[in-house]
């Protein structure tokens, strides 16, 4: 029972760093329909920046929210007016943005080569190691400040596409763009305003990964390929659905250790991935949440 | 050996015999005063061909930037390059960078050491060795790349390892396949060992011997009643060659040891793992007296963080070769780390006398800090290979090979000799050096006895505070 409920709480607070890792990949699909395959490597930024100001100038990493976000939001603003708004239209979500973004991410990991070398780097603080006793089981501290972080961003992002002009701009756009421009929203500033959004919370979740695990410059493939699996079971498109598939994908994976091998694990998600896609290609969620 | 290649003069018509020599040549007269001349000009490329390798062979030295000859005829020490040259790949970029820094310290100040005196003593000569040393990237396909560049066009007369088990796998087929000595200090998995290649030499003495060699200190501390009988294992392990000799290890020792050991849990994790919480509930769950993980830096932090976190503890607790780190140490904290085992293949608290003194000494003056296991490996592998040079008395890829194959020499790593035995596919074979991290913040070498510099603890005093 005592092993039940631990991996009850393991998956639940999983699914909460899982969501946040996922949100800033949904909503730039949803909406520009680009994979964003420059979201591993802010991921990593995101985790480099929060490490510096850590080890530099000694501040806390849930203090250093409003610096590491806003330093994103911009390198996203910079990224889709420097690179992305140059794409083809048409084919934004082909293989020029593909192989783009890619491009992007394989500079960010030198030049982090660069300046930080290949050394693994951690950030600790005096909570990194304390837990706190719910029903006889462990939580540890940081993992739940993460996932009340991720709750609260869901809340965000729900609020902001649903009850602001913005937001209901952008839900607009991701619908049908060419219709927006007849009624005046101004197209090109939602696709910018979104893609520095998404990349803003790719950096947020950089800073929560750097509270709980190592990073190198090769950090955030790992992250961006569970992403991308969270992103297809929740639906596209769908922040809710994102938490959802945050939820499934944790859930699974944390289970799966009970009747596979600990190393099958990570697996699991692949094969849960090919399953939705073939079963239900909207998402486990998708058409529901979407209607 | 000279390899003298000289083209076929084709058959001249004139030069055929029997019933040919009767029937009327195909050729006008004029086409047959051009081949005759064609066939001239030939033999005469062809003689100053041979006269030009006969001198060259015949000179008493070669020029600096002569090539090193791939083999050469004869006895080697005549026929030797005015510059040893060996080459070498590390991962200088990507993600193993760093080690690959400091196997490239380790190479460098053994060729400067050795160039000190001149060189290599090769039979009655002293010639310079040089090291070619280029950028792998962390990357299997180009550390391929480079090593076939080295030793077809840069014509290296030997080769040193790169780093890490994946890379040295890969990059010693080329060795292999173009038949030149390979010594290494970057690869421990058996399985590097077991393809029964001829060229390949390894000083990392195998990671089951690793496991072994923390079980011994283990059993030491059962039968002095610090731990319990029969005691219980949680053995895990990377899902790599690497874990899976350590795994390996745990378990012919458990089997061999008549019912002391039980393991109770034995699984595996892939690399760079993010979430072990389900993995430390099965661990919690197992009852496990002994927490023996094999895992690399960045599964060892996140991992020892999560275990901390969940409130466990054993009565030993180890993650393989890793354990002291100072990054290790930065990220989890002096409490987190105190009373993990490890055992490495060096460490720098055997430098108090002999060549390990001498090695310490040197590396510090160079460097200005002290050197790690990486950097004695890596400096031993290059001087495995000189010995080897001075031993064969040429630069023979075949001689070398055989000396490498053949020697014995005094060595820093522990048990102070190095050998290459054949029936471990010359891979070096030495007790490990067990550590023990203590709160203070030093690490103590704990076993084998005869090179310990302090005494361990078991069973894990923070189980009592927990």
């Amino acid at each position: 029972m005592d092993q039940f409920l631990s991996l009850v709480v393991s998956a639940v607070l999983l699914a909460g760093l899982y969501a946040a890792m996922a949100f800033g990949l949904g909503l730039i699909y949803g909406v520009l329909r680009i994979v964003n395959l420059a979201h591993g490597g802010v991921i990593m930024a995101g985790a480099y920046t929060t490490w510096v100001l850590f080890t530099r100038f000694g501040m806390d990493p849930y203090l250093s929210i409003p610096i590491v976000v806003p330093l994103a939001f911009l390198f996203g603003v910079g990224l889709y007016k420097g690179l992305v708004r140059f794409l083809p239209r048409g084919a934004a979500g082909g293989v020029q943005s593909l192989l783009l973004l890619f491009g992007v991410w394989l500079v960010m990991q030198n030049v982090a080569y660069l300046l930080f070398s290949g050394n693994d780097q951690a950030i600790r603080t005096s909570y990194s190691t304390r837990g706190l006793s719910l029903l006889g089981v462990i939580v540890p501290l940081n993992r739940l400040v993460v996932f009340v972080i991720g709750l609260l961003t869901l809340a965000v992002l729900h609020v902001l596409l649903t009850r602001t002009y913005v937001g209901k701009a952008i839900r607009a756009v991701a619908q049908n763009p060419d219709s927006c421009t007849l009624v005046g929203i101004d197209v090109e500033r939602i696709y910018t305003l979104t893609f520095a959004i998404g990349t803003a919370l790719a950096g947020l979740a950089g800073l929560l990964l750097s509270t709980l695990f190592a990073f190198n410059p090769g950090a955030g493939a790992v992250e961006l390929l569970k992403s991308f699996v969270i992103v297809v079971l929740g639906g596209l498109g769908s922040v809710v659905g994102i938490a959802l598939g945050a939820f499934v994908l944790a859930t699974v994976e944390v289970f799966s250790i009970l009747v596979l091998p600990s190393f099958l694990t990570a697996a699991v998600g692949f094969v849960l991935l090919v399953l939705v896609l073939v079963f239900r290609p909207g998402g486990l969620f998708g058409q529901k949440v979407l209607s | 050996m000279l390899i003298v290649y000289a083209p076929a003069i084709p058959a001249h018509p004139y030069s055929q015999c029997g019933s040919h020599r009767a029937s009327p040549s195909p050729f006008s007269p004029s086409e047959r005063i051009r081949l005759v001349r064609n066939h001239l000009t030939r033999k005469r490329h062809v003689l100053a061909v041979l006269a030009l390798l006969l001198l060259s062979a015949c000179a008493p030295g070669q020029g600096p930037e002569e090539p090193a000859a791939a083999g050469s005829e004869g006895d080697g020490a005549a026929n030797l390059p005015g510059e040893i040259v060996i080459g070498a790949t590390l991962p200088l970029t990507g993600e193993e960078s760093r080690i690959g820094g400091f196997y490239r310290e380790g190479y460098e100040l053994a060729f400067e050491l050795e160039n000190e005196d001149g060189g290599l003593q090769v039979g009655d000569q002293t010639v310079p060795v040089q090291l070619e040393l280029l950028d792998d990237t962390t990357n299997q396909a180009t550390a391929v790349s480079l090593a076939e560049r080295l030793i077809t066009q840069d014509n290296v007369n030997a080769l040193l390892g790169t780093y890490s088990t994946s890379l040295v796998e890969a990059q010693s087929t080329a060795a292999e396949q173009n038949q030149i000595p390979y010594v290494n200090g970057g690869g421990a998995a058996t399985s590097i060992y077991e393809r029964g290649y001829q060229w390949i030499f390894g000083n990392l003495a195998p990671i089951e011997l690793l496991a072994e060699t923390e079980m011994e200190w283990i059993e030491e501390q059962q039968e002095a009643g610090n731990l319990p009988k029969p005691a219980k294992i949680a053995v895990v392990w990377e899902n790599t060659s690497h874990g899976k000799d350590f795994q390996k290890g745990i378990t012919e020792f458990v089997e061999a040891s008549e019912g002391d050991y039980e393991i109770v849990m034995d699984e595996s994790f892939e690399l760079n793992g993010r979430d072990f919480s389900a993995l430390l509930s099965e661990v919690k769950a197992s009852g496990a007296d002994l927490f023996m993980v094999d895992a690399h830096l960045p599964d060892y932090i996140t991992m020892q963080r999560q275990y901390t976190t969940a409130g466990l503890c054993h009565d030993v607790i180890t993650y393989g070769a890793r354990g002291p780190e100072p990054d290790a140490r930065d990220a989890l904290g002096e409490e987190a780390v105190s009373y993990i085992l490890s055992a490495v293949w060096w460490n720098a608290q055997l430098g108090d006398e002999g060549i390990n003194k001498e090695f310490v000494d040197a590396f510090t003056a160079k460097y200005d800090k002290e050197p790690e296991w990486y950097h004695a490996v890596s400096y031993e592998a290059a001087r495995a290979l000189f010995t080897a040079i001075q031993n064969a008395g040429s630069v023979e890829p075949e001689a070398v090979r055989d000396a490498l194959a053949n020697l014995e020499m005094e060595s820093l790593l522990p048990g102070g000799s190095l050998t290459f035995p054949e029936e471990s596919g010359f891979q070096a074979q030495y007790p490990f050096v067990v550590q023990q991290n203590m709160p203070e913040g030093e690490s103590p070498i704990i076993y084998p006895e005869d090179t310990a510099t302090g005494e361990g603890v078991a069973p894990n005093p923070n189980c009592d505070q927990a």
